[in-house]
């Protein structure tokens, strides 16, 4: 069902535009059939196994005398999906090349894995004090704005397109449910209104961390040219 | 060969580390976790093969027909033809993103139907497909990446304040889910195609930006239909 429109559009191409040689042809269909399996065996998946389990995990975090250790959790958490993630990897690789070689990869990835470790801390916070997303999310975007004006402009498109790294399948799956356990076991919280808003944290860190290290390597310039 | 090399490492880098966590958190907070831990295994082992499974296919498939797409297209149609192609591009991509499908669920469930599964995914999709519509007419007319970054950021937090409060969180992390493991592959070899067509300059700044806004226009979608919906 859902790779349906996609096959569609492929086919519409084909014939109007593309007219791909068959071998293509056999390729892309064959392609379209390995995601059409795999992704409906992922979702059974993540209903059997991914989604019940962050669910029930926060829940029983949320019953505890001590519900705050969902903070270091979710800190732990976060840590744990953001330097297993492969888009990173790409993401810091491509800023060292955008810098010149200033920003260092390493430098790179420990920024960044610090920045949605404690977003996502953050997140679990806002879940157990109950404070509005908005809070949170209007300053960090309005600092990200700040920011800006004075990064250079190859720093402005790879920090917003990095805000999409942190967020992988693990993001939405797990610690998506976890939050959402934690809302519900947590007295006083709507499910609803405070569980989700996890990822919107998490696409924000990114882009400030990003947007923090354009800023650096603009100092560091003009220190160079200085000399 | 080497693709499927490639993608095991990239899905069981990704997944293990999780799983271990989680099954240590199972024996600490629960009772009696065995037949629950059990559970969250065979799941743990569907996701993996599901996903290896699915990406593959992407490589295999997707990925070439985005790049010949995007190679083409700029080539042949004319500018109008070119922009609603991508629109509907952008609207069958996100169809098939297995993040937007999990979030759209959740939603769906905890808000007891009330937020309907199908109503949200044409949401998100239309808001992803407008928005690399116009981060491709960016890169043909050269207007600066902050120009619209700024302008849509105001619209988003404009219409925070009269969309219904349950929206707002909703919205936001629609914009986070359009960027999977199928979106953006798939954007990036399209966004790489058009602008080398297009611009013939230094692609390397314009081909980027079209991933941040695929995942700002889900978010002003949602929040819209939280406007006319509530």
């Amino acid at each position: 069902m859902s790779l349906l429109p996609l096959l569609i559009i492929f086919l519409l191409f084909q014939f109007l535009l593309l007219k791909l040689p068959q071998e293509e042809v056999k390729r892309i269909l064959i392609g379209i059939c390995f995601s059409f399996i795999g992704l409906s065996l992922f979702l059974q998946g993540v209903h059997a196994g991914f989604l019940p389990t962050g669910t029930l995990l926060g829940e029983q975090l949320a019953r505890l005398r001590f519900n705050w250790v969902a903070i270091p959790i979710g800190l732990l958490v976060g840590l744990v999906t953001v330097l297993a993630e492969p888009a990173v990897r790409i993401l810091t690789h491509e800023v060292e090349k955008v810098s010149g070689g200033h920003i260092n990869q390493q430098i790179m990835l420990y920024t960044l894995s610090a920045g949605v470790a404690i977003s996502i801390g953050m997140a679990m916070a806002r879940i157990i004090y109950g404070i509005p997303l908005l809070y949170l999310l209007a300053p960090g975007y309005l600092l990200a704005l700040l920011m800006v004006k004075y990064s250079p402009p190859t720093f402005v498109s790879v920090a917003f397109d990095s805000g999409a790294v942190a967020t992988g399948p693990m993001a939405a799956t797990f610690t998506m449910a976890l939050a959402v356990g934690v809302a519900s076991g947590t007295a006083g919280r709507d499910p609803l209104m405070d569980g989700f808003g996890l990822i919107a944290m998490a696409t924000l860190a990114p882009i400030l961390s990003v947007l923090l290290l354009g800023l650096i390597y603009r100092g560091r310039r003009l220190d160079d040219e200085d000399r | 060969m080497d693709d499927v090399k490639d993608v095991a490492r990239e899905v069981l880098t990704s997944i293990l580390p999780v799983v271990v966590l989680v099954v240590i958190l199972q024996l600490i907070l629960f009772e009696n976790p065995g037949y629950m831990v059990i559970q969250f295994i065979i799941g743990a082992i569907m996701v993996t093969l599901g996903l290896g499974l699915f990406l593959i296919g992407v490589k295999v498939g997707l990925l070439p027909l985005g790049e010949a797409i995007g190679a083409e297209l700029p080539q042949r149609g004319s500018l109008p033809i070119l922009l609603l192609s991508i629109l509907f591009i952008g609207i069958a991509v996100t169809a098939a993103e297995p993040d937007v499908r999990i979030l759209t669920h959740q939603i769906d469930y905890i808000s007891a139907g009330s937020i309907p599964k199908s109503l949200l995914i044409a949401f998100v999709a239309v808001g992803v497909g407008l928005f690399i519509t116009i981060a491709t007419a960016r890169v043909v007319l050269g207007v600066p990446m902050s120009y619209i970054l700024i302008g849509s950021y105001l619209a988003i937090f404009t219409l925070s304040a009269f969309a219904p409060p349950h929206f707002v969180p909703i919205a936001f992390d629609s914009g986070g889910v359009t960027t999977g493991p199928m979106t953006v592959p798939f954007i990036l070899a399209l966004g790489v195609g058009i602008t080398s067509v297009l611009s013939g300059k230094d692609s390397l700044s314009d081909s980027f930006g079209f991933v941040a806004l695929a995942s700002i226009g889900p978010v002003i979608a949602v929040m819209l239909l939280g406007v006319i919906y509530g």
